[in-house]
């Protein structure tokens, strides 16, 4: 059924919906960010594994034969940068709700903040 | 062998969502980040190896200082583990495996598109110059990628500014202890690694058109060297204002060199090589780079500890 797909794509989308669930039932918003994360990074690996074949060579030197497909992994660098700003600016927005709520479970922040 | 590190990829994520124990996140972060950072060498992406295994310091780093505040902010006895009923806890695993096998499903049955990959690897080097494609491809024919990637960094410092507390007062406390100065181990070690560390980041950020690494990365080293220093010392001689100065001026010297090599055809009044834009445009960057992670990694430090 999946013969068409790669082991690398498979084991993406599972990490990648493996962390969906993470982000939709976890209690504290700390493991929703760090689910974003992983979620970022499932993607990355899908990315760079589209098109990608054993023996390949990385795409750097004067002999370019066989070498990977070096558009993903130049996209993929800039998101590398991006995703840790997002996680800092996360967790600085979690800090202001801690010192809000004194609570950072998704439950207890609903409830303070509807009072 | 990739897949024995994929299998390993997939545990410690998995470690990262079941795991009840809060504080274990870092561990399992790093782990996580480490595992990953083999996955994309042995998928012959060497540069962003590097970027992803010199982020996830940073990335460690501020998990730290978060839960840090997190428990000394947080009542965390008054958490209690709720019981639901068993279906409750079997609908989202049951409807993230569903969504997982349907995207499996609607993957389309042909063969990856390599006209761009034969186009940019036959032509970059005599387009844009240097022997890293990766480089010249972000570089040269994706520059608007990196640029608003740079804005992004300024907008999101910006944002972390105004999500800081203590709005517009630089109340630093002195603290007590001087952090682990007063181990001669590890302040004797931080003496050895500094130069190695700035000789490293500026080897990534000057070689950047020829091997792996560039801007991005030594930017991210000379941030961690910085990060170093605090974490033994705990020095708060660092200028805030004067970082966000500099990097503002980056910004605008990275479009101007943009400008001027790129919409402007490439060196036409100055003969110059290729080599020396990629060399000009990785030195900028990683300055960006770096000012950008230090302003973060202080005002997370000084403005949300104590």
């Amino acid at each position: 059924m999946f013969n068409h797909v790669g082991i690398i794509e498979i084991f993406a989308v599972i990490v990648f919906f493996l962390s969906f669930y993470g982000l939709i039932t976890s209690k504290n918003i700390i493991k929703s960010i760090a689910s974003i994360g992983i979620m970022e990074i499932a993607v990355i690996m899908f990315f760079l594994g589209i098109g990608f074949f054993d023996g390949m060579k990385p795409p750097i030197g004067a002999n370019l034969e066989n070498a990977a497909d070096p558009l993903p992994q130049a996209l993929v660098i800039t998101t590398i940068i991006i995703g840790i700003t997002i996680c800092a600016v996360n967790l600085s927005m979690l800090i202001t709700l801690c010192r809000q709520h004194k609570a950072a479970d998704w439950d207890v922040v609903e409830k303070k903040s509807s009072e | 062998m990739i897949q024995i590190f994929l299998v390993f990829w997939l545990i410690s994520a998995l470690l990262i969502i079941i795991d009840k124990q809060l504080v274990h996140l870092i561990i399992h972060l790093g782990i996580f980040s480490m595992i990953s950072s083999v996955c994309f060498f042995l998928l012959a992406a060497p540069d962003v190896a590097l970027a992803e295994a010199v982020v996830s310091v940073f990335t460690t780093i501020i998990f730290i200082v978060c839960f840090e505040k997190y428990y000394s902010l947080v009542d965390v006895s008054v958490v209690k583990d709720s019981k639901g009923k068993i279906w409750r806890k079997l609908l989202p695993i049951g409807f993230c495996a569903l969504l997982a096998v349907m995207f499996l499903m609607f993957i389309p049955d042909v063969p990856a598109s390599i006209y761009l990959k034969d186009k940019y690897i036959t032509m970059f080097a005599e387009d844009i110059g240097g022997e890293n494609a990766v480089t010249a491809i972000y570089l040269g024919y994706r520059v608007y990628d990196t640029l608003f990637e740079a804005l992004m960094l300024l907008v999101s410092i910006a944002a972390i500014i105004h999500l800081s507390w203590h709005e517009g007062k630089a109340q630093i406390e002195e603290q007590g202890e001087s952090g682990m100065g007063n181990y001669r181990i590890a302040s004797a070690t931080i003496r050895i690694i500094v130069p190695v560390l700035v000789l490293f980041s500026f080897y990534l950020m000057v070689n950047g058109h020829i091997s792996p690494g560039g801007g991005f990365q030594g930017g991210a080293v000379i941030a961690v060297l910085f990060i170093c220093r605090y974490i033994i010392y705990h020095l708060h001689d660092v200028k805030i204002d004067r970082i966000i100065i500099l990097e503002k001026l980056v910004f605008v010297l990275i479009a101007v060199v943009v400008i001027y090599f790129i919409f402007l055809g490439a060196g036409s009044w100055l003969s110059l090589p290729g080599e020396v834009y990629l060399l000009i445009m990785n030195l900028l960057i990683g300055v960006k780079v770096a000012c950008g992670l230090l302003v973060m990694f202080y005002r997370f430090v000084i403005y949300e500890r104590k």
